[in-house]
């Protein structure tokens, strides 16, 4: 099959060719111009920007802490639209079907699960698998485990870690490494109720320091290609700002991802003690090339919040809107809160919206911010077209401000800050950056080669109807969305490394399994013809 | 040996998906009884979906008690497998079902090696005379001390040991709760384990208010031990294809969730439903008689179901094919292989091909 785009503007930053170009798709994969053929399918596009489908880095999809969020809140999330006719279940509200369904209407056709217990791996895949049209990817937790706690402890080798961070990658089918509050999970099971970056973890005499260092030169060593992705201690406190500060510089020259630091932009000015240090950070990361963060953008309105950064979640059960939660101390590396939360237009949360904008406006360069709501924590992931809006216009911004807390925005810069992300920065923020910090080469841009992920918005004054219906989205030339609606269902991959385990780890796996658990190892693992899709896993490589 | 029947006639397994695709089309309110693995249960409700019916679980009563303890307050949870490492204090709560006996006495078997690595204490929680033959066997395998007082409920067992170890007065102490209070000072990490069928709703929220009072100043927690594990695995899966736990219908086109409403057994009886199907792959199960509604069963027996207009036997995951079913040994999914591989069908295919005998002939999205 040969598809030919015509007319439209061309965003492709990777590959600077000139804007108004055709785009040409043979057999799912995009190609140059080719000489003397003729489409088998052409799509007028004019009036259109056609850029490469978006990539979502970290976006709560999931798992079993999000599906115990939809256990904890069946009110939440009723379902209020016309079934489409031929794309089950995908209005069926907060479902795996719905979330493959949306993502793909504005022009996302590959999302990462950032939070999979290695534990729960068999129970992500199977959400994952269910979810359509997209790609998919998820990252393992580590640093909360006995295991790599008692590595640390015992002073066990740089290469005994790293056989194990490849086995677990490899038997969870990840594709990277999340550290979470490293540490603090563990401690809070011996009662210990704040955690910074250099306290120490009671049973094994360890500091999150320590486990975070000793990850990110791990995930370096084993060349897997996205950075240790950190999710640090103190999240949502005032005074965070200076534990972001602390982990920012602890990268000494090795790369690093730092997740969702709107939530640590806090200082503690002010009357209530609670202030604005985006500025502040958005200085540290510019100065330092090791770093790229996502934001976690607040957006006002009912929420849940997930998250596997148990002791955090403990402490904000007294704010559950409505007052219910689930608190799980999971095994080793699992387990979470699940508390549901309303951001009001009130002080705080004109703060914390405040605070995701400057950083996203002060920092400088667009391959090293990435855009999230850390959905659902932060926003669902259906803001996003408002917030590419409030991105793409200070006028949004300023109309928006006036309805908030003048008090709070006081205490920010984001009134003088008058920049204005171009088409080409969001195709950079959203679509090239995404692919080179996960190592997706065949992603992210539209030059030739690369999968044909492809979408297409009509431009308009109105930012956040363009980027809410995509025109059209092709899924590896497949063209899966039209005027805004899913057409059809197709089944994408969940894209996975897969480092060769170390054979004398497999073995003490399984005996440390037998020993602790009193299972055999196959209790934990399991084969990919459990996931029941035809090959559900693609495999990306590590670097060399 | 004849896998399909129409009434008592054994037939081809075309003819019969033929004769239940027949009946399924014609339906004006399908109702669908679920007892399977996780993908038998996807293709299920996938299924019901299509043809705008419901679906429950067959032990749905006991799931929808389970279902509300969450969807009405949540609560504080941790995993048998930190239980096992972590805890030196097991507290037993009411009944617990005997397929999690051989685990629990597992636990006594081996000491913590994480936390404060005490000699494991067990006690037991419950009301008065209240409790199975087994479990009582259990609680004096596991030598679990008592903790109860006479005439009292569960859930008035609880709330008495609540005041009383909030610093509360009460008319009539627990028995042992002296012995009880001094083990809790010594656990670091004392967990609380219990079932839906340990006691009512109220008890089990009684009891996540107990284990919120403990976490004030130090640490405790629970394990939810399923009624049944295979259920517990449909509500989980239920969850991520719709949204919601089972006793979810599909009318208008969306689904909707109504303990009541889309109580099958009740659509039954009360003939709102015009056609069941039920899927059974425990073995040797009938479908509860009442109501007299078409039936469609899909089920592991090797005879035609008794009054069923279409009969099809099918495969249990783990046993006749592999499969995924959930777990309370890991509290999680869990990749099963066939033990005794047979030419059964999976719950999963059967569903797939009354789908595509529908008209319009459409695949199921799973």
């Amino acid at each position: 099959m040969l598809i030919r785009l015509v007319g439209g503007e061309v965003i492709d930053p990777v590959n600077n060719g000139p804007r108004q170009r055709d785009v040409w798709i043979k057999d799912g994969v995009l190609i140059d111009p080719p000489m003397g053929e003729t489409a088998d399918q052409t799509h007028d596009v004019s009036g259109c920007i056609v850029m490469a489908g978006a990539i979502d880095i970290h976006s709560h999809i999931g798992g079993g802490n999000v599906n115990t969020a939809r256990l904890l809140l069946p009110e939440h999330h009723a379902a209020h639209q016309p079934r489409p006719a031929h794309t089950p279940l995908s209005n069926a509200g907060w479902s795996t079907f719905q979330t493959g369904t949306l993502y793909a209407q504005m022009g996302f056709t590959t999302v990462v699960e950032p939070a999979m217990a290695p534990y729960t791996a068999l129970h992500t895949h199977l959400e994952l698998a269910d979810i359509p049209i997209i790609d998919k990817a998820t990252l393992a937790i580590l640093g909360n485990d006995d295991f790599t706690l008692s590595l640390l402890r015992n002073g066990k080798s740089s290469a005994m870690l790293d056989d194990y961070i490849a086995w677990v990658v490899g038997s969870t089918r990840a594709l990277g490494v999340k550290v979470i509050n490293a540490g603090a999970a563990a401690a809070f099971k011996e009662n210990v109720r704040s955690f910074s970056f250099d306290d120490v973890v009671p049973e094994y005499g360890v500091s999150s320091r320590k486990i975070v260092k000793s990850l990110q030169a791990s995930v370096t060593r084993l060349g897997i290609p996205h950075p240790l992705h950190v999710h640090a201690n103190n999240l949502g406190i005032a005074g965070s700002a200076d534990t972001a500060a602390d982990t920012i510089a602890a990268t000494e020259g090795v790369p690093l991802h730092l997740a969702h630091l709107q939530f640590y932009g806090y200082g503690t000015e002010g009357k209530r003690k609670f202030s604005s240090e985006a500025a502040r950070l958005a200085e540290l990361i510019n100065a330092n090339p090791d770093v790229t963060i996502d934001i976690g953008q607040v957006m006002f309105g009912q929420t849940v919040t997930i998250s596997s950064d148990v002791m955090r979640q403990f402490t904000a059960i007294g704010n559950a809107s409505p007052k219910k939660s689930v608190i799980l101390d999971g095994d080793g590396n699992g387990g979470g809160g699940i508390v549901p939360y309303r951001y009001k237009q009130d002080y705080y949360g004109s703060l914390q919206w405040a605070v995701g904008l400057e950083l996203f406006l002060l920092i400088t360069d667009p391959w090293r911010v990435f855009f999230t709501t850390d959905h659902p924590n932060g926003a669902p992931f259906t803001a996003y077209p408002e917030l590419f809006e409030l991105l793409m216009s200070s006028g949004a911004r300023d109309a928006k401000s006036t309805e908030l807390n003048a008090t709070a925005l006081e205490l920010t810069t984001l009134a003088s800050v008058r920049r204005e992300y171009t088409l080409e920065e969001i195709a950079i923020m959203t679509r090239a950056a995404p692919a080179r910090l996960l190592g997706l080469k065949d992603r992210g841009h539209l030059g030739p080669g690369a999968i044909a992920d492809v979408a297409v918005y009509r431009k308009g004054k109105d930012i956040a109807r363009m980027f809410r219906e995509a025109a059209l989205v092709f899924k590896n030339g497949d063209l899966v969305v039209k005027n805004g609606k899913v057409t059809h269902y197709r089944w994408g991959k969940t894209l996975r490394l897969n480092p060769p385990p170390d054979k004398a780890m497999i073995k003490r796996m399984r005996d440390y399994h037998e020993e602790r658990y009193g299972l055999s190892l196959d209790w934990f693992t399991f084969p990919d013809s459990a996931i029941q899709r035809d090959a559900p896993f693609a495999e990306v490589s590590c670097n060399s | 040996m004849s896998v399909a029947w129409v009434g008592s006639q054994p037939v081809s397994l075309m003819d019969a998906i033929q004769n239940a695709a027949k009946l399924l089309a014609s339906s004006r309110c399908p109702v669908f009884t679920l007892d399977t693995d996780v993908h038998g249960t996807r293709s299920a409700i996938a299924l019901a979906e299509r043809l705008g019916g419901a679906y429950d679980h067959g032990l749905g009563e006991t799931l929808a008690n389970e279902v509300s303890l969450f969807t009405n307050h949540g609560g504080m949870f941790t995993t048998p497998g930190e239980a096992r490492r972590r805890s030196s204090l097991i507290v037993l709560v009411g009944e617990i079902p005997a397929s999690h006996h051989e685990m629990l006495e597992s636990w006594a078997a081996s000491r913590p090696d994480l936390g404060d690595r005490n000699k494991r204490l067990w006690f037991h929680a419950s009301g008065s005379g209240t409790v199975s033959a087994d479990t009582s066997k259990l609680v004096r395998k596991l030598k679990a001390v008592s903790l109860g007082g006479d005439g009292l409920s569960l859930e008035g067992a609880l709330a008495v040991l609540r005041a009383e170890l909030h610093g509360r007065h009460v008319a009539s102490p627990l028995v042992n709760v002296a012995q009880f209070r001094q083990a809790l000072n010594k656990s670091q990490f004392p967990v609380f384990v219990f079932s839906g069928t340990s006691g009512e709703a109220a008890g089990l929220v009684m009891l996540q208010g107990l284990i919120a009072d403990l976490n004030k100043n130090g640490r405790a927690s629970s394990v939810f031990l399923p009624a049944d594990d295979d259920a517990w695995g449909t509500a989980l899966t239920s969850l991520w294809m719709t949204g919601f736990p089972p006793r979810t219908g599909f009318s208008n086109s969306l689904p909707s969730y109504d303990p009541v409403r889309w109580d099958v057994q009740r659509m039954i009886r009360e003939k709102e439903a015009d056609l069941h199907v039920w899927m059974s792959t425990r073995g040797d199960e009938t479908p509860p008689a009442r109501g007299r509604i078409a039936l469609i069963s899909l089920s592991k027996n090797e005879t035609p179901t008794a009054g069923a207009a279409v009969t099809i036997s099918v495969g249990k995951a783990g046993v006749d094919h592999d499969g995924v079913t959930y777990s309370s040994r890991v509290g999680t999914f869990r990749a099963v292989a066939a033990s005794a591989p047979s030419q059964l069908p999976s719950i999963s295919s059967i569903v797939q091909q009354l789908a595509e005998a529908l008209p319009g002939r459409r695949a199921l999205p799973c």
